[in-house]
């Protein structure tokens, strides 16, 4: 199977979805000719013209606003939202316009929209380029929200989001476009819903989205170099979430981390610890641990940026500690 | 056709409203846009416009009343006759005070917190009889509880405005208790009253549908509560489930010294632990008995209670006991039935016994099963050496227990061969 | 009155004004209902403001859409919505509209082409340029009308969509309901310069216009509708319009910002019921008896479908967690 970086990926599942279906469009800033800043839509334009692949102003509410009422009326707009830290300017759009209309509407009105963004910290970006805020929307009834962790997840995400006839909120992590994956020249769909058991293991469950999949892996590597038996989750999407196979892993080794990169309070991690606490606590050996990103803006300098993600190094030192039954956070 | 005028809702959930002042008068001609009346809620005080022409008849609130939102409070009819039509239904309501005999109201009261109305489960006076202030005049059921009202007013009651069983929204009067004895009682009910004609507006007004509760989660609601058999000791919930699941006590790993918290691994020591002793046995027990023709006792505790002013049995019992050890002093527990005593007994006379911390460990157990129906004890050994009193035809059975460690042999025969001498004539061994 | 064609035809203008009475009597049955205690939630009425929605809906066909506003009822009934589907939604019946779930904020009637009420000020404003983005990109001839009031002009959603359209030619007509108030305040205290004026920066024709002469708005809207499906909007049009009630239907002693000469003058003078009224007799379209008739039945209908409203079943509350999401039944199962 070739290898192609997430950025290909992105680029593949979209013109594959409007080759597929001519009301699909692609509208946001820099789209067209630029391609995006991260130069994931290259080339879009050139086949589909700017019908098709539409510039906007600068203006994330209008955008978006628009991408909602074209939705409404048989379109399927992707739009891109240059950094993930934007949603807060979307917010009424978002959440009080596409979540809602179903619902309010008795069933009547449809919103089949996706809004592609991203998140991700350590590329020096500072506090307001560099959040991850999906729990924002996750929070939101009626939005789905999908986090792909490589190349593979991000064009089957992808092509099944635009398929799908609810507002969806894709995050791609935007340090790892370029990262390569096997990915199928044939066409496949990822379903939503269906976490992904990366690697099995017997003594403690590592639960990770998007490139905390990556984290949960290294750490995996680490842990069975010591004889720890770790299994790699990835959930895939957060809404949907796939409970029945995180708890079904949890029972199994009794110990979970929950590994993401949104700030950990009130966060993905407290969400996903909080389900398995009430769904498999008399299977629990040990506290079901949280692990985010610190509460804290994100900072510029390096040496400071980098403390405030969970590492390989750290995922695998608290699973030392559940695993040798030392008290956690003990009073 | 006549159009109602209502009490208007102004706000969101706002259930009453409060009529300040008229600005028209029954017969008087109004116009749409009119001013009719001023209203106060919890927000504001606003006016209200007349919403058609015509004719302000049928007057049904005034100012002062507290209305309920929707209801009809007068007509804009098509000519000025139509106020001498207005009809008094059969059962007027508290909002009629203008036909209400005069004198003190009883309102129903407000008694607990968000409390909207009450109902009254009984009248205790009926009109026309006379009341004292602090009579019980009705008996109110709340959400929370149900209580006596008294009067509040001494006189007659000229008006019961709403019957048993009924409900009356709290502030609204719902008795008059007049000075003068009534020469025409009212006793009438709320439904009956002045409320909006059309029955539909008679239930709860602004009813909306009863929300789904949103349900606690299965597992929290189903999974039974663990039984804390292990006190306050640390385990995890899978470590407990196991134990549950098979029968095995975690306390077992405090008992032996195993670290806590304790985790799913910990089940697997305990289940590695030598299985459980008979409760602290000692390998070696003795156990030696000894008969007495006749129980010299109970004489002896008439004598002391009566010559030595030394009541208590027990204390005595104990005295004689640690006598027989053989010690300076010595502390006695006695168990009688009904009643467990702890003793100090001092070197000395008897009356210098004291009663002991309950907590303290005894030298010796003495217990006194001469008022049982048992003969012969086998009990093993307990922390210290026990003396069982058991009766034996007229005489006194005396068994003492023990382990080896507690008393050599030779220790033990001295024991007992002194406690029985002693139980047998208490003065002798007492001089 | 605008000077009518002698060609007009009858029946048209028969018809709006039976929708202006439609939507004043309905207005008249919401307004009683949600002071006598029988409608939850809170209402905005959109009596005086009849010609607005009339006059441009009367010019739109039925694939054709608009975007409503907190304000509008008028908007549905005039796009051809029906009282008992109305009556139901607005007592959160099962049979209303929206299946009891949007309340008179949220009426949508994608049958005929109404996208929906929206309860954000100026909230809508994206979805009718996104609506209208959809009939370019899809080669439809559909116009989007997004109706608004004079205090969504304050939103800067407005400006960002209007650009876009301005940039794309996109057929949309923003119709901005200029009642004199925003909320509680003063139109000129809360806008500065020209409303018409804040379109045209964008190079985006723009009209103002008497809202209360429901023909002038009528062929205003007409042309414009004409010349979007050509490809020559986007359009804007203000509506120089009164609402009777206050902000909404508690809002009724407003002296401290609307003095109660103003509202009887333009109920006296202006009301755009009576003056097309006037009008139709005056030009022998119909007879005073004819149009008493027309209301009359009118007014049964409405009572109808408010008796059948008020006695339509809830929806069952198993229905909370449903249309959460297209593909999920129970969202909470």
């Amino acid at each position: 199977m070739r290898n192609i970086t997430l950025s290909q990926a992105v680029n593949e599942a979209l013109a594959e979805e409007m080759r597929r279906d001519e009301t699909v469009f692609i509208i946001g800033e820099d789209v067209a000719e630029a391609g995006t800043p991260f130069k994931v839509l290259s080339g879009l334009v050139e086949e589909f013209g700017t019908d098709r692949v539409v510039d906007t102003p600068i203006a994330e509410p209008g955008f978006m606003g628009l991408a909602v009422g074209a939705a409404m009326t048989g379109t399927r707009p992707v739009v891109d939202l240059m950094f993930g830290d934007f949603i807060y300017l979307i917010m009424d759009q978002l959440c009080n316009q596409a979540a809602k209309t179903h619902y309010m509407s008795g069933g009547k009105l449809n919103v089949p929209l996706v809004v592609r963004t991203n998140l991700g910290a350590t590329r020096r970006s500072a506090a307001q380029h560099s959040q991850s805020l999906h729990a924002l929307v996750a929070h939101i009834p009626g939005l789905k929200v999908a986090l792909p962790s490589s190349a593979y997840e991000a064009k089957g995400l992808m092509k099944t989001a635009i398929r799908d006839d609810n507002p969806v909120v894709i995050f791609e992590d935007k340090l790892m476009y370029n990262d390569k994956a096997p990915v199928p020249e044939e066409e496949y769909l990822i379903p939503f819903g269906q976490a992904n058991v990366l690697r099995e293991g017997s003594d403690i469950t590592l639960i990770g989205t998007s490139s905390m999949v990556q984290v949960c892996q290294q750490a995996a590597e680490l842990l069975a170099s010591e004889g720890v038996s770790a299994e790699v989750i990835d959930p895939r999407t957060i809404v949907p979430l796939d409970e029945e196979t995180l708890l079904k892993s949890a029972k199994k080794t009794s110990r979970v981390i929950v590994v993401d990169e949104g700030h950990q309070s009130f966060g993905i991690t407290g969400e996903i610890a909080s389900r398995i606490n009430e769904k498999a606590f008399y299977h629990l050996d040990a506290p079901v641990l949280r692990m985010g990103a610190m509460d804290v803006p994100v900072p510029f300098s390096p040496a400071l940026e980098d403390i405030t993600v969970p590492t390989p190094e750290g995922v695998a030192a608290s699973a030392r500690k559940l695993m040798s039954g030392e008290m956690i956070h003990a009073a | 056709m006549p159009h109602e005028v209502i009490m208007p809702a102004l706000g969101m959930a706002q259930e009453t409203g409060l009529i300040v002042a008229w600005y028209k008068s029954p017969g008087d001609a109004v116009k749409s846009g009119d001013v009719l009346f001023e209203v106060e809620t919890d927000k504001a005080t606003m006016e209200v416009e007349a919403q058609a022409d015509g004719f302000l008849t049928q007057m049904r609130a005034h100012a002062g009343d507290e209305v309920p939102v929707g209801d009809v409070i007068a007509m804009i009819g098509e000519d000025a006759e139509a106020v001498h039509t207005e009809e008094t239904p059969a059962g007027t309501a508290a909002s009629e005070a203008a036909d209400l005999p005069e004198g003190h109201p009883v309102i129903m009261p407000a008694l607990g917190m968000a409390q909207d109305t009450g109902l009254i489960v009984a009248w205790h006076k009926a009109p026309g009889d006379a009341v004292d202030a602090g009579d019980i005049l009705f008996e109110v059921e709340t959400d929370k509880s149900t209580m006596e009202v008294e009067a509040g007013a001494g006189g007659f009651v000229a008006a019961l405005l709403a019957e048993a069983g009924e409900d009356a929204p709290v502030g609204e009067t719902i008795a008059v208790i007049s000075a003068e004895k009534p020469s025409n009682p009212l006793q009438v009910s709320r439904s009956g009253g002045a409320r909006a004609p059309e029955p539909a507006a008679a239930p709860a007004p602004r009813s909306e549908p009863e929300p789904a509760r949103a349900e606690a989660p299965a597992a929290a609601r189903k999974a039974p509560a663990p039984v804390r058999s292990d006190g306050g000791l640390l385990a995890s919930p899978k470590a407990r489930r196991l134990a549950l699941e098979q029968g095995l006590d975690l306390t077992r790993l405090v008992e032996a010294g195993h670290p806590q918290p304790y985790h799913a691994a910990d089940v697997e020591v305990l289940k590695s632990l030598p299985a459980k002793a008979p409760a602290d046995a000692p390998a070696a027990t003795r156990r030696l008995v000894a008969e007495l023709p006749a129980d010299g006792f109970p004489g002896f505790a008439a004598w002391a209670a009566e010559h030595a002013g030394l009541g208590d049995g027990n204390a005595l019992l104990a005295g004689l006991a640690a006598a027989s050890l053989g010690r300076d002093s010595a502390t006695v527990t006695v168990e009688s039935i009904g009643r467990t005593s702890v003793h100090s007994v001092p070197a000395g006379p008897l009356g210098g016994i004291s009663d002991a911390d309950p907590d303290t460990m005894p030298d010796l157990y003495l217990r006194d099963l001469r008022m049982s129906r048992l003969s012969t004890v086998n009990l093993g050994a307990e922390a210290a050496p026990v003396l069982t009193l058991t009766r034996s035809g007229d005489g006194l059975s005396i068994t003492l227990e023990c382990a080896s460690h507690h008393l050599t042999a030779a220790q033990a025969v001295s024991l007992l061969s002194e406690f029985a001498g002693r139980m047998e004539q208490p003065l002798r061994h007492l001089l | 009155m605008s000077p009518a064609k002698k060609t007009s035809n009858t029946e048209d203008y028969l018809r709006m004004y039976r929708q202006m009475v439609r939507i004043r009597t309905f207005e008249d049955n919401a307004n009683q209902l949600y002071l006598s205690a029988k409608m939850p939630g809170l209402t905005h009425m959109y009596s005086g403001e009849e010609a607005v929605a009339v006059g441009i809906c009367e010019a739109l066909e039925v694939t054709d859409k608009i975007t409503s506003t907190h304000r509008g009822h008028g908007h549905c009934v005039a796009k051809g919505a029906a009282f008992k589907e109305m009556f139901c939604e607005l007592l959160g019946k099962e049979e209303g509209y929206c299946r009891g779930k949007g309340g008179s904020m949220h009426i949508a009637d994608q049958s005929n082409g109404n996208l929906g009420a929206n309860a954000i000020v100026g909230g809508s404003m994206g979805i009718a340029t996104g609506s209208a983005f959809t009939a370019k990109l899809l080669g439809r001839d559909d116009v989007t009308v997004c109706f608004f009031g004079d205090g969504a002009t304050a939103q800067g959603l407005m400006y960002e969509v209007m650009n876009m359209a301005a940039l794309w030619k996109l057929p949309v007509i923003y119709a901005c309901e200029n009642n004199g108030y925003s909320e509680y305040t003063a139109t000129d205290e809360i806008a500065a310069g020209s409303i018409p004026a804040r379109a045209e920066a964008f190079g985006i024709e723009a009209h103002s216009v008497n809202g209360q002469d429901v023909l002038a708005v009528n062929q205003l809207t007409q042309d414009l509708v004409a010349r979007a499906r050509k490809g020559e909007g986007p359009f804007f049009m203000e509506l120089m319009t009164y609402r009777y009630h206050g902000h909404h239907v508690g809002d009724i002693n407003r002296e401290y910002y609307r003095r109660k000469d103003e509202e009887r003058d333009w109920k006296d003078n202006k009301d755009p019921i009576t003056l097309f009224g006037a009008y139709l007799t005056k030009e022998g379209i119909a007879t005073k008896e004819n149009l008493a008739e027309m209301q009359a039945a009118i007014e049964a209908d409405a009572a109808a479908a408010v008796e059948y409203a008020l006695a339509a079943k809830y929806p069952d509350t198993s229905e909370v967690d449903m249309h959460v999401f297209t593909d999920v039944k129970h969202a909470l199962a």
